[in-house]
């Protein structure tokens, strides 16, 4: 027994050494962001060229803003005839993109630069976008490799990464734990995890796409860089070599700041910010099988092959 | 490596005090248990798995079920695989089932389903077709699993398909819908997590031999830390419509230990589209 509390004794000054180095990490204890947070906003990632040099709307700008737009995108109204009708087949229902501007009242969620517009792109992503798009036309229906990667349930619409809102599951749940922070996006039901313990990025070699993410706490912020993506995505453009910068920071207790920053001079003349408020919702999150059902697939498929045929005589696919 | 893991959870969420304390217990049950001759005498103790601030075991973690389950979770012999092209590469493996007992206890209607799935196999594995898993199976497919253990909520990420799970540690919701995956609802009964899943479509199998489960389908998973990199995995599935009583699987998850094993992307989406809408496509 008394060997025991020899070894105890000796074993304190560690102990003790650990302790004071606790106090001194107790200071950085990162604070609680997880949850089920709303993204769903009606202020547009680009400022529209009608208020170009606002950068703000007042209290009552905004409310007005937001009237107009859900007067105009309002898909109940029945009051344009057929084709308007028709853009309008999936009625109101269907769509939950957020009745609101962003709670700090900006014109777009690009905040940087200050007029709120994509930076140009550089010659060489010009080229490449319409070398894509060449590539393509005619070929628009062949097959599933010809159809945007939201039809083919690959990325779809506003999941990223980065997040950004869209139609509707603008719904996104954080968990968070020593070492590790997940990221789980109802859009395309995917979970990113990314891991905070400094370790290095994949190998080049390795390309996935949503990229490779890895974070660290600055202070009260959650910075994750996220790298290694693969050539076959594009965000807004962004070629395979983009850093993107995102940043989480609570800002109250049912307000997440989220920022992100994408860094990619092969395809933008400059990095460019994105700011969105996401605001706590109590869920739930659902599994959206996209692909498990993508029956729209086989529909524009097969309407395109029998048009080809001549068996839908004088109609063309709507896309 | 008990200490190293809570000085890991400590660091971030645990007062200076409380600390101090954990870190003092964990010294003695390791330095006592590390001491020849009280090793035998002392009460076996599960202070070698990680835990949580709270006490709970901790399963955060990169994991993965080795064996051939993934083929067939009954006992079965070596057999060649389903294209001759394939040769040695694409032959099935024998295995030591993971069902209870041997046999699973299909009603005879049921039992003869399985072999027509079984049969039919290429059209009607939902694996084939890069659906999500559903729940045992993603367990136990070739691929790792990240899982994230909060305060809160508990996730599991499969690498597979990108499919995966939250579970709710929260006041138990029902299912308000099914999908593919299941409604999981989590508990702890002493240091054992209990998943309960329901809401479960009834579009998944358990495995590449044709066995399924309906959307009546009931599965209550225990999960149990072994020690710091093995899980006891057990889970006891229920369904009148097809099994004339309960039963149960059960086998062992590992840890992955590659220092830079992590979880990667297989969005296999974009490989089955030409098995699946090949026929649709300009000729």
């Amino acid at each position: 027994m008394k060997c025991r509390i020899l070894i105890l004794l000796c074993c304190f000054p560690a102990l003790i050494g650990s302790a004071a180095g606790q106090t001194k990490k107790a200071a950085h204890r990162p604070p609680d962001i997880q949850g089920i947070w709303n993204f769903a906003t009606i202020t547009p990632l680009e400022r529209p060229t009608e208020l170009a040099g606002k950068e703000f709307f007042t209290e009552e700008e905004a409310a007005q803003h937001e009237k107009d737009v859900l007067e105009r995108t309002n898909m109940d109204r029945r009051d344009g005839g057929a084709p308007a009708d028709l853009e309008r087949a999936y009625n109101d229902f269907w769509w939950d993109r957020g009745t609101k501007v962003v709670k700090t009242l900006r014109t777009s969620l690009i905040i940087d630069p200050r007029n709120g517009r994509l930076p140009p792109l550089t010659a060489a992503a010009k080229e490449r976008q319409a070398a894509r798009q060449a590539a393509n036309r005619g070929h628009e229906f062949d097959g599933p490799e010809n159809r945007p990667l939201f039809e083919r349930c690959l990325i779809l619409q506003g999941a990223g990464a980065p997040t950004t809102p869209t139609a509707y599951n603008n719904n996104t749940q954080i968990v968070q734990t020593p070492g590790f922070v997940a990221i789980h996006n109802e859009m395309g039901h995917e979970v990113r995890i990314i891991p905070l313990d400094g370790g290095p990025h994949l190998p080049q070699a390795m390309r996935q796409w949503k990229g490779d993410s890895r974070g660290h706490w600055e202070g009260d912020t959650l910075v994750v860089e996220t790298t290694n993506f693969s050539v076959k995505n594009s965000f807004r453009g962004s070629g395979p070599n983009m850093t993107l910068t995102e940043r989480f920071r609570r800002l109250d207790s049912d307000t997440l700041e989220y920022q992100f920053t994408v860094d990619d001079p092969e395809t933008f003349t400059q990095p460019w910010t994105v700011e969105i408020p996401l605001t706590r919702t109590p869920g739930p999150i659902f599994e959206y099988a996209c692909h498990e059902g993508n029956y729209g697939m086989q529909g524009v498929l097969r309407g395109a092959r029998a048009q080809e045929k001549g068996a839908v005589e004088g109609k063309k696919p709507s896309k | 490596m008990a200490i190293q893991e809570l000085h890991l959870m400590g660091r971030t969420v645990m007062s200076y005090r409380l600390w101090g304390w954990v870190l003092v217990s964990a010294a003695v049950v390791v330095l006592f248990t590390a001491m020849p001759g009280t090793s035998q005498t002392s009460p076996r103790t599960t202070s070698q798995i990680p835990r949580m601030p709270d006490g709970k075991p901790n399963f955060t973690g990169l994991w993965q079920v080795l064996g051939t389950a993934h083929w067939d979770i009954r006992d079965h012999g070596a057999q060649p695989g389903p294209f001759l092209q394939l040769g040695a590469a694409g032959a099935m493996p024998a295995g030591q089932g993971i069902v209870e007992g041997g046999e699973i206890p299909y009603t005879p209607a049921a039992g003869e389903k399985q072999k027509d799935n079984l049969q039919n196999r290429m059209t009607l594995d939902p694996e084939i077709k890069c659906y999500m898993p559903g729940i045992p199976r993603a367990n136990y497919m070739p691929f790792p699993y990240q899982i994230i253990q909060s305060q809160r909520d508990i996730v599991f990420a499969y690498e597979y398909a990108t499919s995966n799970r939250v579970i709710n540690m929260g006041k138990f919701k029902e299912a308000a819908v099914d999908t593919w995956m299941g409604t999981s609802n989590g508990r702890w009964e002493g240091d054992t997590l209990v998943v309960d899943v329901s809401g479960l479509n009834g579009n998944s199998w358990f495995d590449r031999s044709g066995n399924f489960q309906t959307d009546n389908t009931h599965v209550v998973e225990r999960f149990t830390l072994a020690d710091a990199d093995h899980i006891n995995y057990e889970a006891s599935i229920e369904d009148k419509t097809i099994y004339t009583r309960p039963w149960k699987i059960s086998t062992v998850i590992y840890r992955r230990k590659e220092k830079n094993a992590q979880l990667n992307e297989f969005k296999c989406v974009e490989f089955v589209e030409e098995l699946i809408y090949g026929h649709l496509k300009k000729k």
